[in-house]
């Protein structure tokens, strides 16, 4: 009978999260602005991977088609040094992608976990975390990358992609830190307190779910934020080392006032590639918070 | 409310220090030796015992925390030190902090203005024209990469239509220094602008919706007021607050964004002394123009603090 009744629950617990997930489907699904934005984003990434996997040559000089503008041969034209760019997009693609994904996440999780921390403990611990947030924020982070980039005196992608998330975590830290403190008093994390259950589990499998939304929703809009900050870092020549293609690398051309004026495509293509993205992502994380916000609703 | 300005500032100290002390110590790690700048390599290896004397002479075998120190109470009788190249870093600063400070002045008004003139604009007359607009700007700045705006702004209005220099700030032989910095500065604030335009601008129409849908903006149309004193004394009032508190959150963009941008115009700020000090391993430059906006940041930071607990009195009683 009470085996019965437990498995009626369940099942119960399974309806009713199986139609909430269905009614915010349906409601993501509405939002066509969001779903163009999933499927650029989507459709991008898939065509730059897939250029990647066939293995299209972006590294090699040609030097007889130098600048040479789009045409059948070289759909997005060829760079000053006779490089396809079309393959230099796709390539630059993969790199521009990885960075904003990989940083936004890697960001989000160091922030979760260090917000999850001081918001729960409070006291000596949040004062500390909070000062060297701050520390870190007195910095923009465009400045702290500069000057990380001087004394490693290197540049390279590993080295861009530490400094990203360790100068990126401070946003999601400070909205995951101020949930807790006001989570940390809800009857519920009072009655796993008082069953003696251990405070991570209370922290990361009782509070933080309550915390994902606005995290999922930052993280999106984060991988935006890192493809543009890539880009303009790569631009002034302090981003990833030439050799490696990235939208941003490849519009460092730009910097040259003759390209510029002559050479359109060099920075019409890539610059329209992080745009397009960009945008699709931004869209996908508004559709994203319009779903998941609870106050939204 | 003055306590607790004092405290504000008195935290800043501590936090100045700190950083200078991380940027010090960090940028000992990068092991650049001065002298290789100092002298040449042919003197270098020839005179070694010289090279060893003018190393002591200049303290360079003394411990780090023994040069930090010497550095620091330089830099506050305002000694800031020479660059690598030999020019006097505060000669430099002195010339080029106005540049940039001038750069980001005129940016942050104008995207005030703007900003919160179309937001409000577009909240009063919500699905109009402006608002349409408005929506589709706000979208596109927000997705084209700064610098990006810069080159297609370049390409407009420097070398197509040649109304505008496309690098510098001071013209040689400019006759009027008035309209000569209108030239150079307009279409770096332009860039600039447009960028924090974009995130004003959606700010400032929603705050504005959610004050326009309140009740007392109710009380007040049903008391008969002019419609745009409705507008301007309650509304605009009230919805101000917030914004101007992202409005100086905002700074930090901008600077940021003031560094990518001066390098695209060739523009001589602060930003692009430390870019290109950077890529020249110019370390002594590195230093203080890294520390100059910091602090410029910790000041931001302060007052949005400060106005903060201007306009909510619970923050200053919560401390």
């Amino acid at each position: 009978m009470s085996e019965n009744k437990t498995m009626n629950m369940d099942e119960q617990k399974k309806k009713a999260s199986s139609s909430l997930l269905k009614k915010n489907i349906r409601k993501f699904v509405n939002n066509k602005l969001a779903v163009i934005g999933l499927v650029v984003v989507v459709v991008m990434t898939i065509v730059c991977i897939g250029g990647a996997i066939a293995g299209v040559d972006y590294n090699t000089p040609v030097l007889t088609s130098m600048k040479k503008p789009p045409s059948s041969q070289y759909w997005f034209g060829s760079d000053t040094i006779g490089r396809d760019l079309f393959a230099r997009v796709l390539f630059g693609g993969c790199y521009s992608i990885l960075i904003g994904v990989f940083c936004a996440v890697m960001s989000s999780v160091i922030g979760a976990a260090l917000g999850a921390v001081s918001g729960y403990f409070g006291g000596k611990v949040d004062m500390v975390l909070i000062r060297i947030s701050e520390i870190f924020q007195a910095f923009p982070q465009l400045v702290l990358v500069m000057m990380i980039v001087a004394i490693v005196n290197k540049r390279g992608l590993g080295n861009l992609l530490f400094i990203f998330v360790i100068t990126g975590w401070m946003t999601t830290f400070r909205m995951v830190r101020n949930e807790f403190m006001s989570l940390k008093n809800e009857t519920y994390v009072k009655v796993c307190e008082a069953f003696g259950m251990g405070k991570s589990r209370i922290m990361f499998n009782q509070i933080l779910p309550n915390v994902m939304s606005p995290i999922i929703v930052s993280t999106t809009t984060n991988v935006a934020f890192f493809i543009l900050q890539e880009a303009a870092l790569s631009f002034i020549g302090l981003g990833v080392a030439d050799s490696t293609p990235t939208w941003g690398n490849i519009l460092n051309a730009a910097k040259s006032l003759s390209v510029v004026t002559n050479q359109w495509w060099i920075w019409v293509f890539p610059g329209l590639a992080i745009t397009l993205f960009v945008l699709a992502i931004n869209f996908l994380g508004d559709g994203l918070r319009d779903v998941l916000d609870a106050k939204q609703q | 409310m003055l306590k607790y300005i004092l405290k504000k500032i008195l935290m800043m100290i501590p936090m100045l220090l700190l950083i200078s002390m991380i940027v010090y110590f960090g940028l000992q790690l990068t092991g650049i030796d001065p002298i290789n700048f100092m002298v040449s390599p042919e003197m270098l290896s020839a005179n070694a015992g010289n090279v060893d004397a003018l190393r002591e002479s200049l303290g360079l075998n003394d411990p780090l925390i023994v040069q930090y120190f010497r550095w620091l109470t330089n830099c506050l009788k305002g000694d800031l030190g020479y660059s690598f190249s030999g020019s006097s870093i505060s000669s430099i600063i002195a010339v080029r902090l106005p540049y940039t400070f001038e750069l980001a002045a005129w940016s942050l008004l104008l995207s005030a203005v703007i900003g919160i003139g179309i937001g409000i604009i577009s909240a009063i007359r919500q699905n109009g024209i402006v608002d349409y607009v408005g929506r589709v700007l706000a979208v596109l700045g927000q997705a084209v990469p700064q610098f990006l705006v810069g080159i297609i702004l370049i390409q407009i209005f420097s070398i197509k239509m040649g109304i505008f220099p496309s690098a510098n700030r001071v013209s040689p032989g400019a006759v009027n220094p008035v309209t000569d910095a209108f030239m150079h500065l307009f279409l770096p604030v332009l860039t600039l602008t447009i960028g924090m335009v974009a995130v004003l601008m959606r700010y400032a129409r929603n705050t504005m919706l959610d004050v326009l849908n309140s009740d007392y903006i109710k009380t007040a149309r049903s008391k008969g007021i002019p419609e745009w004193k409705v507008y301007l004394k309650h509304g605009f009032r009230n919805a101000m607050k917030p914004v101007l508190v992202i409005l100086v959150f905002r700074i930090p963009m901008l600077v940021g964004g003031s560094v990518v941008i001066e390098s695209v115009f060739s523009y001589p700020g602060i930003g692009l002394t430390m870019t290109n000090a950077i890529t020249s391993g110019d370390y002594p430059v590195v230093l203080v123009t890294t520390l100059i906006i910091a602090a410029a940041m910790l000041i931001c930071s302060f007052m949005v603090d400060v106005l903060n607990a201007l306009l909510d009195p619970r923050v200053r009683l919560g401390e």
